[in-house]
């Protein structure tokens, strides 16, 4: 079942991407590209040419791999497909793998010697390292309290501790899909960019399988939000997907790019929704 | 040479006893302990008592540890006459650990503290290497006379100066005198460990000391005066309230917050690694509250949980920031500076060491596979347990800690992002070629060091149960944590299988396909050496968003020569500002004033001097009466 779930997730995943590019393009007023774009996109970068800068170290060329495999792993342990085996993966666990994944990425980045990619590399981090107690305590909310098991997820009731939780979620999402108003995929022009930025020294396939892995990780976050929502039976949870779509294209058609130093100020919004949620949760029974 | 072998000699010999010890500790089952009279002082307080303890046991095994790695540097490198004093300071630490009474732990943690202080003034004819030494000699008496109160406090009132007699009837005592006991250790020994806002001397001291004696300050001192507080709070001045470990909660937290900021916008690397241990010491110590907390609220889980997680970090800082400070120690050897912004691409010619230190990043950073996500995983995992400990107060705690310690954990990620990335990666930031470095006794020392790493990454059991033993000969048992840690075992395999597969397939692919390599694009300007990222303008954005921590000032000018529009030279200067070190410079400073005053009383007069123990013995009198 879990192997079908990869298949899956990693079938869909430019899809995903492709639909939401084309959506926000016609709520903007233009055509926008093809649903299936994203596909052509990475067969062609696969039939190109890979340069890489003449002095990286072979942390970099193995970057795309690791991260790649990053990315594969998230979408592994979802709790979506029912295991027969005990998942060793839960929530903190999940939470620390992400931020390995990103260690690799911004050292790769700060390999190419590119200020550009330096500069990408440091609001990186400096985000990453500000959104992860969100991230964490957000999950932990979701999950109740004491459950630390990512399939707890999608069975823990909603309500309002549900609800504050999933817009502090939000937030995560935001941040780590690189979105408007913290990032921008579209742009790049290189001294707003975070996400497009780490990439910038990667072509060929080592930028498909960047590319790739970040497609991955987007519609995992997606369907981690979805476990958050209200369903009746967990395979319902995905009936969502196109909801939490939406929401993220509404957002980035009706905000534009915040300053990156006013980032942090959503970022802490989005924490202390998280503490409120997880606070509700636990003291719920005698706070309401 | 026979000085280098006799220290070398006397360090190996040190290893190898606390090696014995430490297996024979481990031994021990709960509330056996085997204490000796060494020496039978006219006063039975006095006596000098050693002997073992199981808790001393993960303690011995890391003093074996870092002993046998810092011998094989001493090999090499260093100074003669340092590794004599490395030799005795290990053993120092050894007697530490293994004492049993009051006067054989004090007059032990002072033979510590001072061959430390020799060690620390080792390049005494530099001026900021003295003013260390003399801020951290003031600190450890300080804190020593601290420990000192509470140990004589405890012997005192239980009549007796053997640890295993006062620990048996410490429960006895008063609640009110065991916080005072327990509040002066914290001082003594969190002074010690770098505690804030005590840590002052730490990042100051540490750097200055060789490299092999730095990594033993960090790596093993460390963790004995971290020994000292845990066997304080759980065995000495027990059973301890919860008030206590919220204490230490508390503490730990700030500690490690404020240490890793400090430490992400440090220039210079082995003052940033300093930094960056005040944090761990903060994790640790909090983890210890965890633990006190959980004891005190009778959830054996959460107490368990997070004295294996407190003593499983314990292991992993002492591996890696010993092998980060040794590495440093070369970094600086053959760079002639340790200072990040004039560092870059030293892959290049450090050949040994760029990979040895990238395993130390990525221990520290918490990346799966590596030492340092094991102890993560497990505080974490101790925090979210005390979540459901039932108590409001304690569930907040634990809330703000769980916080605390993920921003703690994402900091330390983007700090070791800089170090390495800035340090290793990319290109020399000069033009001077380097001779390739060797293969040598030093280098198979750290390298051990970073294969520890490796090793507890990727099968954590390994040192988790017999730690896991410790906790529960300190806790008692507990069903659900046996339960918990079966977890663990599969954990980072599985984590690391796919990122580290994926890795290799990608670099065979590379490999095969053989793709051009290019100048890096930068809008079509030359990419020089000056152009790379550097340590400050990465840390830039945290010291803007941390500003009101920090404070950070800087100052920008610029000198437009003969010409209205083109500058000629731009000069631009950012500095922190550091409250705390500002506020002990105050109070050194007034410290000084008033011994300088009191200078009065001292007039070389033999009859003053008469006078004055007169009056001391007429006051002495009619106190007694």
């Amino acid at each position: 079942m879990i192997v079908v779930q990869v298949i899956a997730i990693l079938a869909l995943a430019p899809l995903v991407q492709g639909a939401m590019k084309r959506v926000r393009a016609n709520l903007q007023g233009r055509p926008g590209p093809g649903l299936f774009q994203r596909y052509r996109d990475l067969r062609k970068l696969l039939g190109k040419e890979a340069l890489l800068p003449d002095v990286v170290s072979p942390l970099t060329v193995a970057a795309p791999g690791v991260v790649l495999g990053v990315a594969v792993t998230f979408a592994a342990v979802l709790p979506i497909a029912p295991v027969a085996f005990a998942n060793p993966v839960d929530i903190v666990a999940l939470v620390l793998l992400l931020a390995a994944g990103r260690f690799v990425t911004t050292l790769a980045a700060l390999d190419t010697r590119s200020s550009f990619a330096g500069m990408a590399a440091s609001r990186e981090m400096t985000f990453g390292a500000l959104v992860e107690p969100t991230l964490l305590l957000s999950l932990l909310g979701a999950a109740g309290a004491g459950g630390t098991q990512l399939g707890a997820l999608a069975h823990t009731p909603f309500g309002l501790p549900g609800a504050l939780a999933l817009a502090a979620f939000f937030v995560v999402i935001l941040a780590e899909t690189a979105r408007v108003p913290i990032d921008n995929q579209e742009t790049h022009y290189e001294l707003t960019m975070i996400h497009e930025g780490l990439l910038l020294e990667f072509s060929g396939w080592q930028l498909a399988a960047m590319e790739f892995a970040s497609d991955i990780r987007q519609l995992a976050f997606l369907i981690l939000a979805v476990a958050l929502l209200p369903a009746p039976s967990p395979a319902f949870h995905l009936l969502w997907l196109p909801v939490v779509m939406a929401a993220i294209v509404g957002v980035e058609t009706l905000f534009a790019k915040m300053r990156l130093f006013e980032v942090p100020q959503l970022l802490l919004t989005g924490f202390i929704l998280s503490i409120a949620g997880i606070g509700l949760r636990i003291f719920g029974g005698h706070l309401l | 040479m026979i000085l280098r072998l006799l220290g070398v000699g006397t360090t190996l010999a040190v290893a190898v006893v606390a090696a014995y010890l430490a297996v024979l500790a481990f031994a021990l089952g709960p509330g056996m302990d085997c204490t000796f009279l060494v020496l039978s002082a006219p006063a039975p307080m006095l006596d000098i008592l050693v002997g073992l303890d199981g808790f001393a046991a993960p303690f011995l095994a890391l003093l074996a540890l870092l002993s046998a790695v810092v011998a094989l540097w001493n090999v090499q490198r260093g100074r003669p006459a340092d590794s004599v004093l490395i030799a005795a300071f290990t053993a120092a630490m050894l007697l530490v650990l293994t004492a049993r009474s009051v006067a054989c732990f004090f007059l032990a943690w002072e033979a510590m503290s001072l061959i430390s202080t020799f060690l620390i003034a080792a390049h005494h004819e530099r001026r900021y290497v003295r003013r260390a030494t003399f801020t951290y000699l003031a600190v450890a008496q300080s804190g020593a006379l601290c420990i000192l109160a509470a140990l004589v406090l405890l012997a005192v009132q239980t009549g007796s100066p053997e640890f295993g007699t006062i620990a048996q009837r410490a429960a006895q005592l008063p609640l009110g005198l065991r916080t005072v006991v327990f509040g002066l250790a914290l001082v003594g020994f969190g002074s010690k460990a770098g505690l804030m806002p005590l840590h002052f001397w730490l990042p100051r001291a540490h750097p200055v000391a060789p490299a092999g004696a730095s990594a033993l300050l960090s790596g093993a001192m460390l963790k004995v005066a971290l020994f000292g507080l845990a066997i304080t709070a759980l065995q000495l001045a027990a059973p301890a309230p919860a008030g206590w470990g919220i204490a230490l909660i508390a503490i730990g937290m700030l500690t490690a917050l404020g240490g890793i900021l400090y430490a992400v916008v440090d220039r210079d690397l082995k003052r940033l690694l300093a930094y960056s241990s005040v944090e761990n010491v903060g994790i640790i110590v909090a983890a210890l509250g965890v633990a006190i907390v959980g004891h005190a609220l009778e959830n054996p889980l959460v107490a368990n949980l997070a004295l294996t997680a407190a003593l499983f970090a314990i292991c992993n800082h002492a591996i890696f920031k010993a092998l980060l400070f040794l590495c440093a120690g070369t970094i600086a050897e053959s760079e002639g500076t340790s200072e990040l912004e004039r560092l870059g691409g030293l892959r290049r010619s450090l050949r040994w060491t760029t990979p040895l230190f990238f395993i130390g990043c990525a221990s520290i950073a918490g990346v799966p596979a590596f030492n340092g996500f094991v102890s993560e995983w497990l505080l974490f995992r101790s925090l979210i347990a005390l979540l459901a400990a039932g108590d409001d107060a304690v569930t907040w705690v634990a809330i703000a800690a769980i916080a605390a310690l993920a921003l703690t954990a994402g900091l330390a990620a983007a700090c070791f992002v800089k170090v390495f990335g800035v340090a290793f990666l990319g290109a020399p930031r000069h033009s001077r070629p380097r001779p390739p470095e060797e293969f040598g006794p030093a280098t198979a020392g750290v390298a051990i060091l970073a294969a520890l790493c490796v090793a507890v990454g990727l099968a954590p059991e390994v040192v988790a149960a017999p730690l896991a033993l410790t906790a529960r000969n300190a806790f008692g048992d507990s069903l659900a944590f046996a339960r918990l840690l079966t977890s663990l075992p599969p954990l980072p395999i599985t984590l690391a299988l796919l990122p580290l597969l994926g890795g290799a397939l990608s670099l065979a692919l590379a490999a095969r396909r053989a793709d051009r390599r290019v100048p890096a694009w930068t809008c079509g300007s030359p990419v020089t050496p000056a152009s790379q990222y550097t340590a400050t303008a990465f840390s830039k954005p945290l010291r803007t968003i941390f500003a009101f921590v920090l404070l950070p000032g800087r100052s920008r000018r610029i000198e437009t020569g003969g010409s209205t529009w083109f500058p000629s030279k731009i000069v631009y200067r950012t500095s922190n500002r550091y409250l705390i070190d500002e506020f002990a410079r105050t109070l050194a400073g007034v410290t000084l004033v008033l011994a300088r005053r009191s200078r009065a009383v001292q007039s070389g007069s033999l009859r003053l001097y008469l006078a004055y123990a007169l009056a001391a013995l007429v006051l002495a009198v009619a106190v007694a009466r």
